[in-house]
């Protein structure tokens, strides 16, 4: 058991490294955007991450509604925890990016949109969690908005594409980009490392959140 | 039938506390109106403002509001007594949604006639169209808010909490209605498409909200 959370962090640090290599130095710059393209090998990780944490979420969170067992309640407030992490990862990266590229830190783009949403409803899920009476309630009443808010996901982001879209011609329009084989290959290999480090986090707060729950059942008479 | 009469008392209960004092209805036509007059100054008032105007003054009123019902239900300790009712508790979800839903039903009216005077639109016409469009972001809205009144009961600061729960969650039906109302005043294209979003916004929560406030209400 033990084994696991060494091999996966380990597995982890490896990509990730290669994953600077690849990002920093094996891949060329974009035709249109430059150097610039290279926050895209982390932004990109990071709203895959997010997502994966918000899926983790809705899927414990109705096991936990359903079953009961304290590990779903677990995991799901542990993914809650990582979704406001990466949607704020994404974020920030995107804004990096977005100030060079775009000419400025913010567009009204459905995809940071939504984004921003996803953040501020998981953290409202973990308020929820933190102000609820005692620490069973709080955890149902968590997943509650954890299953609320990943089902409206779909539901703004096509709200939002479409208000921008049916009334205003996209203020920035990006051309197809054609990715050169060393820079798919670097998103790729990002991409596997983000995950593994998500999923090495996930595992890391799940240990942190049995022992937290194992001390205040033993506090208890 | 049964579970028609309960739901319809339970209805009818809400609606007298509210009729008898006229504490929410009041006091979320207060806020709706204030953001209706603000925002009409600062932003200026042009009839094609209107419409997201509307929808921004009924959300923002309207988490007041569904958080002031739940709080009456705790003070007065009604909600306790409710529970104890032998039987599913899927029709006080119901019960209290409907109540909400007549609520801002109210509150739309009242807020559509401020607009026709504040805004000099011509509503009459289309009274009917803007009322059922407006019935469908309503129900959207109350379908989560019900849910998340109930939610909140147990949690401190829930005054607090309703607008960050509520207002990222009914985006959906802020987008939808705002363009929906835009589509009945000015004959503006994609009506249609907004009918679905509400629609499937509606559809999804109105069947995921009742099962899950009975897991809210259920004793932990």
């Amino acid at each position: 058991m033990r084994l696991l959370p060494t091999l996966l962090g380990g597995a982890a640090a490896v990509l990730l490294a290669a994953g600077l290599y690849a990002g920093l130095v094996a891949s060329p710059p974009d035709a249109f955007q430059g150097d610039y393209v290279r926050i895209m090998y982390v932004h990109v990780p990071s709203a895959f991450a997010a997502y994966l944490a918000v899926g983790t979420v809705f899927v414990t969170s109705i096991l936990y509604l359903w079953r009961g067992r304290a590990l779903y309640d677990h995991v799901a407030h542990s993914a809650t925890e990582l979704a406001t992490l990466f949607t704020a990862l994404a974020l920030a990266g995107g804004m990096i990016w977005g100030k060079p590229v775009w000419g400025t830190w913010w567009a009204w783009d459905a995809r940071l949109v939504t984004t921003a949403m996803l953040f501020l409803i998981f953290a409202a899920a973990l308020l929820v969690r933190e102000l609820a009476e005692d620490r069973q309630r709080g955890a149902r009443l968590a997943a509650v908005v954890g299953i609320i808010g990943a089902l409206d996901v779909p539901l703004i982001h096509y709200s939002v594409v479409w208000f921008r879209t049916l009334h205003q011609a996209p203020s920035i329009t990006r051309g197809e980009i054609k990715m050169a084989p060393p820079m798919v290959a670097a998103l790729l290999v990002n991409l596997l490392a983000f995950t593994l480090v998500y999923l090495y986090l996930l595992l890391q707060r799940v240990r942190l959140e049995r022992l937290e729950a194992a001390r205040s059942a033993a506090a208890e008479p | 039938m049964n579970a028609w009469r309960r739901t319809v008392a339970l209805v009818r209960k809400d609606l007298l506390l509210e009729w008898r004092g006229r504490e929410t209805i009041t006091t979320m036509g207060g806020l709706a109106l204030l953001v209706v007059l603000l925002l009409g100054l600062v932003l200026g008032g042009e009839a094609a403002r209107a419409p997201a105007i509307l929808w921004v003054a009924l959300l923002l009123a309207a988490t007041l509001g569904v958080s002031r019902w739940t709080q009456a239900e705790v003070e007065q300790q009604a909600l306790e007594t409710l529970l104890l009712y032998p039987g599913s508790r899927e029709h006080l979800y119901w019960g209290t949604w409907a109540a909400l839903t007549l609520l801002l039903m109210t509150l739309l009216g009242l807020l559509l006639a401020a607009l026709g005077l504040l805004f000099n639109i011509d509503l009459w016409a289309r009274l009917p169209l803007l009322l059922g469009a407006g019935f469908l972001g309503i129900a959207g809205l109350c379908a989560v808010g019900t849910l998340f009144a109930a939610l909140l009961v147990h949690v401190r600061g829930r005054e607090l909490l309703m607008p960050l729960l509520l207002l990222p969650v009914a985006l959906p039906v802020l987008l939808g209605s705002v363009r929906l109302t835009e589509a009945i005043l000015s004959g503006a294209p994609g009506g249609g498409l907004w009918l679905g979003v509400l629609a499937v916004f509606d559809i999804l929560f109105l069947l995921v909200a009742p099962v899950l406030y009975a897991v809210v209400m259920e004793e932990a």
